[in-house]
């Protein structure tokens, strides 16, 4: 009988309370890891940029997998929802592929006049020997646009590293307009407008009277980018990806920056108001405490209603980084679920340390778990719904365990008050759906 | 070549190596795969087949990293076997290279041969594939596995009485079918691949992730001694052939044939087996007369059909065979593969039906992108597509129909069920096809011939879309009296003449629009220009309500509330309507006036009239398609975008269908000409003549503001005199106005004092301008507090990790965000104080201190005895607790404060 857990990923994997685990390590050959990769990453922050052309320099491959499969939605261009592949092929891995590159960008500068383009050099492209950062540079020498190298080769590192790969990618983009005159307002960072949640949080931040001067990169463009630099304070919510650069601009802009997250009714509130106390007036303030309780009575009576199907079921946990796993387990424990496993592909020390003291005795904590674990740990734990990615969905159904979709891919905003009422409905209807009566569990 | 793009690949259509090679080994007896490469290959491909396959997809990866890549990855894909044995325990294990492994020349048989000297107890088959993903695309990498397999299992070549049959990739629900088709016949067969099983699994009470179907290696062994092989697919090259393999190999002859799909080549398969002593039954008869009967029932909706078809070599061939013989005419077939076979074998029968329909343009596309193939969809006019959900963004933009049976279908369910193989499966994908071109004419037809033939009379100018198709026409009510409508124009500093005396003010409230005109960019927020389009801040409609009565009583001779965008104000309707009623709701009075495109007039002009909009002005800078099509550069109507002189006929129409209608209600209508020159300076006058006719009161000729990133911004200026002359020109048939300002989308005032700088930012309640002058009533000094946290919402951190603090100040009982600091900014420079733990502790530990010295308590989770005491000694509290970090101040500032009384007291 082959075993369940391999003997080098036993350091991966705590119990309970106060456990530490190993993480932030390259995944283990052959487990099965659910990570993606450094382009992965780069390209989940920077794809929501809805006028830039992403150039992908390398095989097909890596530009077929990643077309138009999140859920980023724009109030302007659509050009984002296009994959350009330099579509390398064996003549290419030889001789190079810079001309072809270089001979996209004209096309592409003579056909439709961008004023933004990143190139994602992906796995082959150093390993060839293409100097795209030359490329890129010339381009912008001989056009006067951006034309931003991505540096995302798969094997550099994992999605965390591609996330800063992008946020350099970003101040680079910003660098020429670091000395802009201020102006009131604040740029929301992390947020990638899936489902519109980066509509839903300017809205609420209108609704106080806070005005919003750039989104990173939810629904952004080029011209609302590059304002970024004005604003008064950044609020970062995806810490993981996003933190670098809010560091990044504290230090060359002077923009201050603190976290907030708008996931959960008690969050999405306390950020609201501290938003407002830190560039709003006493008016903003009012306001914001008015809204915020407004919002959270208008749910209160919804989660009361919900709560008795909700009250007592176990929920297991795997998720990409360590800020969603943490506001998952906070929202369980705020509608009576407790979480029996929970695991992040790229979760850091700290992240883990804040997850074993949210976490009851028993439960189990993964870091770059597999699926083999995934499926030993939720039997075991005897979990009622496993929150997840599309991968893990089959996984789940074929355990017979309910399922929640909080991936890049879904149609419904998890964020906010509104998302709030998605999650707990979309929570309801997996776990209490007539079709588990007829499974032998 | 007809791309638009010829040097880059866009939006691909085809996938590489890899997912071909991994697919094939999935239809191998207790196979797993691991890609020699770096981890995102083997999760992208996961997340592509488990969307498409609805069921778990474990591919290993031997994750490859830096070090990897540099000194080769043989260790990394050792261990990877090793823990892949103790995972699974796969009985084969199927190795496919990557575009980083073959680039940095890993040599697998090396390795694999080093694999099995230092584990002489395994008995896992392990089969390498070399697959990198720039060689080929899936259905090479498909054939290139099956060719590995066949090669590398060792073969029993003694003779048996059984047919090899290979096919390409066909969807589990069609390989239970071919293999109840080889039963019925009684065919003695070994299949390869066989994934039936494996990737449309059961729901069972164990479940077992390795998969346990499949083609076993001990049937594989036995190819070689097979009488025949049968090789379902047109394209393979002998190199990747594995019939050819066991051909050169064994003397295993083969023939090969097309997958069984449609009439035809259903025929020569059953017809093949037959051969080799396969007997056909009663029931594959039927089925037969079945399709046959289906055919005929449906050959004339079929007819109508032009289709696109697109994937993979093999399926465009099949499907296209299979809409030819039904009389559908493809008239885009492509593939991203590249083969010199594909035009020639798909062109023989697409030709056939393009003789008899009389259609004389077609296009065979292969190393094709689905750019190009939406391009050509639209120029040859074509009403289905059948392919993949690669295909579901053309028929979300463009309203083509899309019927999904090729992998990937990761949009719609059922991706491991599609049926299209035997006369049954070309039944169900027939029936598919035809009903789809059914139902886009019965949702379409309606509409269409109403736009044809319908001419238009004087009540209705457009239809009215609802759903019960039962909406009254409304006689319509007229504006007002005649008087009414006088007083207002007299009031109204746009129509009066003499623009100074009365003030207007524009509400934006309607950021969007539904046009692109080529002399237009709607920038918000550029306070120094004045000209339409332009605004600082889009209102809701509660906050333009507001806003207006607040300017009401600064400005008492406000008499007109316009709508001028910044976008169109149909655009939107929704919110014109509700600012509308609600500012009607506190002023019975004002006088409301709107500009617009005119786009969507014919459908809200009645509404208008009712709301009691008196006077419209309608931008018109032509009547005439080729002259209009240079000025617009598309129009967005009823959810289609259209571009040229077909956009700019539809918005001219509704411009003057509307305008039409607004005058005969009695509306005072206004019509904005912008003068473009070399473009339609000529044109005006029939445009004011035009207007006239329309019965409009007076028409405005404007100059164009060049902006910086329009179409036009190059465009020489027209000169005041020109535009005097013009004006002078035309007003021997139409009143002309003289004293335009262009206005700003939110400009307040009369037209000569803009002041809406001055109430920027007032959206109700008092103007920021005197909060600022209002004091602060500082009398108790706060107290701080100081919260490490990581995350910025829970109490989080260890005190000594800290590298931020959330300061907190206390007062009346009220907690306060104030700043965020960073213990980095405290640092003495030393490099301790990086905050990543090496260094110096004590350096670290002082910038700590430093930056919540002036904090009367500081939160943290946790913090040591050492610095606690320091804290002390500088009369600083500490709280350790883990909770969120309002609720934590809160409670610990409550605390502190019961504290300061009691030793108050004492």
């Amino acid at each position: 009988m082959e075993s369940t857990i391999l003997k080098e990923r036993k350091e991966f994997i705590g119990y309970g309370k106060a456990s530490t685990i190993k993480c932030e390590s390259d995944s283990l050959s052959g487990s099965v890891s659910q990570r993606a990769c450094v382009y992965c990453g780069a390209r989940v922050v920077l794809n929501p940029i809805t006028d830039a052309f992403h150039i992908v320099h390398g095989p097909i491959g890596c530009a077929s997998y990643t077309w138009d499969i999140r859920g980023s939605l724009s109030s302007g261009s659509d050009l984002y929802r296009n994959s350009f592949s330099t579509d390398l092929s064996e003549q290419d891995i030889v001789f190079g592929g810079e001309k072809k590159l270089t001979a996209a960008i004209d096309e592409i500068v003579e056909k439709h006049q961008p004023k933004l383009i990143f190139v994602y050099a992906t796995c082959i492209v150093g390993v060839i020997g293409d100097d795209v950062e030359a490329v890129c540079r010339l381009a912008e020498k001989k056009y006067g646009i951006r034309v931003i190298p991505v540096k995302s080769p798969g094997f550099s590192g994992n999605k965390s590293y591609g996330y800063k790969m992008a946020c350099n990618a970003i101040l680079a983009l910003l660098e020429p307009y670091k000395n802009i005159p201020g102006t009131q307002g604040v740029n929301i960072l992390g947020d990638f407008n899936l489902a519109g949640e980066m509509w839903l949080i300017k809205n609420y931040l209108k609704e106080i009277g806070i005005p919003v001067v750039s989104t990173i990169t939810g629904d952004a463009s080029h011209d609302s980018l590059v304002k970024a630099p004005s604003a008064q304070l950044n609020i970062v919510q995806c810490a993981g990806s996003m933190t670098y650069l809010a560091k990044k601009m504290e230090q060359e802009m002077g923009i201050p920056y603190i976290k907030i997250s708008f996931f959960g009714v008690e969050d999405t509130s306390q950020s609201l108001i501290r938003v407002a106390e830190a560039i709003g007036t006493e008016e903003n303030i009012q306001k914001a405490r008015q809204f915020t309780k407004n919002e959270t009575d208008r749910l209160k009576s919804f989660l009361d209603k919900y709560r008795k199907n909700l009250e007592g079921k176990k929920a297991a946990i795997y998720v990409g980084g360590g800020f969603k796993a943490i506001s998952l387990i906070r929202q369980f424990n705020e509608m009576g679920i407790e979480t029996v496993v929970v695991g992040t592909q790229t979760g850091k020390a700290e992240d883990y340390e804040i997850i074993s003291s949210l976490v009851g005795e028993n439960t189990v904590i993964l870091d770059d778990a597999n699926p083999a674990e995934l499926e030993t740990f939720i039997k075991e734990k005897g979990a009622d719904i496993l929150v997840g990615g599309v991968k893990e969905r089959p996984l789940a159904y074929k355990l017979g365990v309910a399922f929640c979709d909080h991936n890049h891919e879904r149609k419904h905003a998890l964020a906010g008050y509104d998302g709030v009422i998605n999650f707990t409905k979309e929570i309801n209807l997996s776990l209490n759906s007539p079709v588990w009566q007829y499974v032998n569990k | 070549m007809s791309k638009n793009l010829v040097n880059l690949n866009v939006n691909p259509c085809k996938m590489c190596m890899p997912m071909g090679s991994v697919s094939a080994f999935y239809g191998i007896r207790k196979c797993m795969t691991i890609l020699h490469g770096s981890q995102g290959c083997s999760t992208y491909i996961r997340r592509h087949m488990a969307t498409h396959y609805n069921e778990p997809v474990d591919i290993a990866s031997s994750s490859l990293t830096e070090e990897g890549t540099v000194f080769g990855g043989e260790h990394n894909l050792i261990k990877g076997l090793e823990n892949m044995i103790e995972l699974y325990n796969p009985e084969v294990i199927g190795v496919a290279t990557t575009c980083l492994a073959e680039t940095i020349g890993e040599d697998i048989p090396r390795i694999l041969k080093r694999f099995y000297d230092s584990h002489p107890e395994t008995n896992v088959k392990i089969i390498p594939v070399s697959s990198a993903g720039y060689s080929g695309t899936q259905y090479e990498g498909f054939f290139k596995a099956l060719r590995a397999i066949v090669e590398n299992v060792e073969m029993r070549p003694g003779k048996n009485n059984k047919i090899n049959i290979i096919t390409g990739m066909i969807s589990p629900a069609d390989t239970r079918y071919l293999k109840k088709l080889l039963e019925e016949m009684r065919v003695d067969y070994i299949l390869l691949p066989d994934l039936s099983d494996n990737l449309d699994g059961q729901h069972a009470e164990n479940y077992n992730r390795l998969p346990e179907g499949g083609t076993s290696i001990e049937e594989i062994e036995m190819m070689a001694g097979a009488k025949m092989t049968v090789e379902l697919t047109a394209f393979v090259k002998d190199e990747n052939s594995p019939a050819q393999y066991l051909y050169e190999a064994y003397g295993v002859p083969y023939v090969r044939c097309n997958l069984p799909v449609g009439l035809r080549d259903t025929d020569d398969f059953i017809a093949v087996l037959e051969g080799a002593g396969g007997k056909k039954t009663e029931e594959m008869k039927k089925q037969r007369g079945r399709y046959l009967d289906a055919m005929i029932d449906s050959h004339k909706y079929n007819g109508e059909g032009r289709a696109v078809i697109f994937g993979e070599p093999d399926f465009v061939l099949s499907v296209t065979r299979l809409c030819t013989e039904n009389g559908i005419m493809p008239v885009v077939t492509a593939t991203g593969a590249k083969s010199g076979a594909f035009v020639p074998m798909i062109e023989k029968d697409i030709k056939k039906v393009a003789g008899f329909q009389f259609v004389d343009s077609y296009k065979i596309l292969d190393n094709t992108d689905f750019d190009n193939i939406e391009k050509n969809a639209l120029e040859l006019e074509a009403n289905v597509m059948i392919g993949s959900s690669d295909g579901r963004r053309i028929e979300e933009k463009f309203n083509i129909p899309l019927v999904r049976c090729a992998f990937p279908v990761h949009d719609h369910v059922g991706g491991q069920r599609v049926r299209m193989l035997g006369y049954e499966g070309s039944l169900i994908l027939l029936d598919r096809i035809t009903n789809t071109l059914l139902g886009k004419k019965e949702h379409s037809f309606r509409n269409q011939l109403f736009k044809k033939y319908f001419k238009g009379n004087e009540e209705v100018q457009a239809p009215k879309l609802k759903a019960d198709g039962l909406v009254p026409v409304k006689a319509g009510k007229l504006a007002a009296t005649k008087a009414e409508i006088a007083r207002k124009t007299e009031t109204h500093p746009c129509f009066n003449g003499c623009g100074s005396q009365y003030a207007r003010m524009h509400l934006p409230i309607a950021p969007k629009c539904n046009i692109q005109c080529n002399y237009c960019v709607r920038k918000f927020d550029c306070p120094n220009e004045s000209r339409p389009g332009v605004t600082t801040e889009v209102l809701s409609p509660e906050e333009a309500a507001r806003k207006y009565q607040m300017v009401k009583e600064k400005i008492p001779n406000l008499k007109v509330v316009g709508i001028a965008g910044p976008g169109d104000s149909l655009a939107e309707f929704e919110k014109t309507r509700r600012t509308l009623e609600l500012i009607r709701e506190a002023d019975p009075e004002v006088t409301f006036c709107l500009s617009t495109n005119g786009l969507l007039l014919p459908l809200y002009a009645d509404e208008l009239v009712q709301l009691g909009v008196s006077h419209v002005t309608v931008t018109m800078n032509a009547v005439n398609a080729t002259i209009g099509a240079k000025i617009y550069k598309h129009v967005d109507y009823m959810g289609n975008r259209y571009y040229g002189e077909v956009g700019a006929a539809i918005l001219m129409a509704n411009q003057m269908a509307g305008l039409k209608r607004l005058t005969a209600l009695g509306v005072v209508c206004k019509v904005n000409i912008v003068m473009l020159k070399g473009i339609n300076e000529f044109h005006i006058p029939i445009v004011v003549a035009k207007a006239k006719e329309l019965g409009c009161e007076i028409t405005n000729i404007m100059q164009m503001i060049p902006v910086k990133g329009s179409a036009f911004e190059n465009m020489p200026l027209t000169s005041n005199k020109e535009i005097t002359e013009m004006r002078k020109k035309c007003e021997l048939s139409m009143k002309q106005m003289y004293h335009c300002r262009q206005c700003r989308a939110d400009a307040i005032g009369t037209l000569d004092n803009d002041q809406s700088i001055n109430f920027r930012g007032c959206t109700g309640g008092s103007c920021s301008t005197e909060e600022k002058k209002e004091k602060e009533k500082m009398e108790e000094k706060p107290i701080l507090f100081a919260v490490s946290s990581k995350s910025g919402v829970l109490v989080d951190q260890h005190f000594g990790h800290a590298t931020d603090f959330y300061i907190y100040e206390y007062k009346d009982n009220n907690i306060r965000f104030k700043e965020r600091r960073s213990v980095s900014k405290y640092c003495d420079g030393s490099e301790s104080c990086d905050g990543m733990g090496g260094g110096r502790k004590e350096g670290k530990i002082d910038a700590i201190l430093e930056t919540v010295k002036d904090c009367k308590g500081v939160l943290a989770m946790r913090i040591g005895e050492a610095p606690k005491q320091r804290l002390k000694e500088n009369s600083i509290e500490t709280y350790t607790t883990y909770d969120r970090i309002e609720d934590a101040v809160k409670q610990f500032a409550k605390k502190i404060q019961a504290q300061h009384l009691v030793n108050y007291g004492t």
